[in-house]
């Protein structure tokens, strides 16, 4: 049962049980503010966000979050600058009552973004692999905003390649800083399985491992 | 520059990364920051870092850690960890201002002032844990900087 109550000065009275679970999700600087819909509350729930910058004194609101029944809302382009940390904010409206805002922690682009697997482009010869390895790109606004690879936002930024004979599945780990890499003396005419992970040291974020890609050698002439 | 400071950064973030939740929300003030306002320390020239990293050791050494006691002794035992990690920039930052390869120019003495004007405007508990708060944007800038 939701509480029902109204002030005489026709003031929405901020009795609604709060969202909850407020916080950021993000992957490759696409930041994306998530939570729950207030506990009891059934549909028909709406919200408005805001977000701060830290240090900044003003919280400003998201327009196109206002009045939503969602429970996300994609703050990517208000949260662009990586330099910066931010807050941001949710309220709940329910036949005309209101929750308190709901804040998230301070959150950090830079630390707390998740990084996807790097792309793989993978050719052979008799003896050998070579791999070549594309960092993701940081997320734009739209197609023709100007492109960031994840690797001028963290020069550190290493690949763990990892290498798989199928036929004896021995399996190597290579751990290499620039994106390409040579794999020599292997078995003429046999199968290997190739996937990457990104790895950066400080701050200490690693993407998973990208799907294997399979290519044979050449056999012998 | 000339001054390398081989500190190790990511046993300090690991360190800072395990309390940040805990400290941040010890700071309600989301109105100002004691490194960022009014303006990043990403807008430093790179002539001045040096300096700026010397006299930011010796201020979270001698302004922030020690006044920084909380009831968690987990949270205590890491910020005394990353503490003593940023004893050995202190002093390598100092023989390097000593020997002269860390000059100190004009913006960022400037800048420095501010930091500490942000530091004395709020009462030395508060300003100490929202520094700590904020070492992350310490460690970002460092890192960008090496």
């Amino acid at each position: 049962i939701v509480p029902f109550s109204f002030s005489f000065s026709g003031e929405l009275y901020c009795s609604l049980p709060n969202p909850r679970n407020v916080h950021f999700e993000s992957i490759n600087m696409k930041n994306v503010l998530h939570w729950s819909a207030p506990e009891g509350t059934g549909d028909g729930v709406l919200y408005k966000v805001k977000y701060s910058v830290y240090g900044v004194g003003k919280w400003i609101r998201k327009p196109e979050c206002r009045n939503i029944n969602r429970t996300w809302c994609d703050l990517s382009i208000e949260t662009s600058d990586y330099e910066e940390q931010y807050y941001a904010s949710v309220k709940a409206f329910l036949d005309g009552m209101c929750s308190d805002w709901m804040e998230t922690t301070r959150f950090n682009p830079l630390t707390d973004t998740k990084i996807g697997p790097p792309a793989l482009s993978v050719s052979s010869t008799e003896k050998s692999i070579s791999i070549i390895l594309t960092a993701p790109e940081k997320w734009k606004g739209s197609p023709e905003g100007e492109s960031m690879s994840l690797l001028q936002v963290y020069p550190g930024l290493q690949y763990n390649v990892s290498v798989l004979n199928k036929k004896t599945k021995k399996r190597w780990f290579f751990s290499i800083s620039n994106n390409t890499l040579v794999v020599p003396w292997l078995e003429p005419g046999t199968a290997y399985c190739v996937s990457a992970q990104i790895y950066v040291t400080t701050p200490l974020l690693h993407s998973g491992f990208s799907e294997e890609h399979c290519i044979a050698t050449l056999k012998d002439k | 520059g000339p001054c390398r400071v081989s500190m190790s950064m990511t046993e300090i973030r690991s360190g800072f990364t395990a309390i940040k939740a805990n400290i941040q929300a010890r700071d309600p003030i989301r109105t100002l920051s004691i490194l960022s306002y009014p303006h990043s320390l990403h807008k430093v020239k790179s002539s001045d870092r040096c300096c700026i990293a010397h006299h930011l050791s010796n201020f979270y050494v001698d302004k922030v850690f020690k006044h920084c006691k909380t009831e968690d002794s987990y949270v205590n035992r890491k910020i005394s960890s990353i503490a003593n990690s940023f004893l050995s920039v202190k002093r390598t930052l100092a023989q390097c201002h000593e020997q002269n390869k860390c000059m100190c120019g004009q913006e960022s003495t400037e800048k420095f002032k501010q930091i500490l004007a942000n530091y004395e405007g709020l009462d030395v508990t508060s300003a100490a844990i929202k520094s700590l708060g904020e070492l992350d944007i310490l460690l970002d800038w460092m890192e960008k900087s090496t």
